[in-house]
């Protein structure tokens, strides 16, 4: 996996996670197990700076993307995206480039390869 | 006159999830980041963690939000990553124990470490959480966990808080 990929990987996870801390009926279940959900403020500002590092386009499309997907960033296996679980005519190329970000040519999902 | 038995019992899910090759009967590390290194790093020997950096990096951010460690020698470290391939939970043991920044300050001697993909809604994430605090909460039942022989007398154990 490149570094692109990686780090946006990590904005993924973040963003899920932020997102989880965030929702009113998750935090509280959380909550109520003894979990200490306080650190949501320091989350965002990691969050921020490593959005920072993103590739401005790439994080572009990201943050336009993840307002329709809870996961922008998918596994794609054999010619299937895992996000849309559609065949993807050209996905079986086997030399692409390792510094480009592959996209779904259907759901425009960023993919990874497995 | 024919005799009634009681239905067989549904597991939970973390019965379900506990698994001998998702078992470290005694940890090596002492402190909390190198538990979790240690921990991710079977995860990865099992395939359950595509990259262990990955998926360290946000356990490390899930402890930022919040010490997991519960406290009377529990700790329940757990996030999604998009780098983990499938719900698991991974059970950690240690003697000793380890300094985990629990809640109480008290060294933590159980580890059960969550991991699961990210998907839109995971109730039985959540439950699995849910059920580990239920399942640990007396101290006899966390003595016998810690002290058991094997991996299947600790199942057996958890499963025995739930029915």
């Amino acid at each position: 996996m490149n570094e692109k990929l990686q780090a946006l990987v990590a904005l993924q996870d973040l963003d899920l996670m932020i997102r989880e801390a965030k929702d009113p009926e998750q935090a509280t279940r959380e909550e109520e197990l003894g979990f200490s959900l306080g650190g949501v403020d320091k989350l965002q500002r990691t969050r921020d700076k490593l959005a920072k590092q993103i590739d401005e386009q790439l994080l572009q499309r990201y943050e336009r993307m993840s307002r329709r997907f809870t996961r922008v960033v998918v596994p794609i296996e054999g010619r299937v995206c895992l996000g849309c679980f559609m065949g993807l005519p050209t996905a079986n190329r086997r030399n692409i480039d390792p510094g480009t970000v592959e996209l779904c040519e259907n759901c425009g999902r960023i993919l990874y390869r497995l | 006159m024919p005799t009634i038995s009681a239905a067989p019992r549904i597991e939970t899910h973390l019965e379900l999830h506990l698994r001998p090759s998702l078992f470290i009967p005694e940890l090596k590390s002492k402190k909390k980041a190198s538990v979790l290194e240690e921990m991710v790093s079977h995860l990865a020997q099992q395939r359950i963690a595509r990259q262990a950096d990955a998926v360290l990096e946000v356990l490390r951010q899930r402890e930022a939000l919040g010490s997991t460690g519960l406290g009377k020698g529990i700790a329940v470290p757990h996030a999604r990553s998009t780098m983990v391939t499938e719900r698991a939970v991974l059970l950690a043991r240690s003697t000793k124990g380890v300094e985990f920044e629990a809640i109480d300050g008290n060294p933590v001697h159980l580890c059960f470490l969550i991991v699961a993909p990210p998907v839109d809604r995971d109730p039985i994430y959540l439950q699995m959480l849910a059920e580990i605090v239920k399942a640990v909460r007396l101290a006899p039942i966390r003595k016998k966990i810690l002290e058991a022989s094997d991996f299947a007398s600790i199942r057996s154990v958890i499963g025995a808080q739930f029915s």
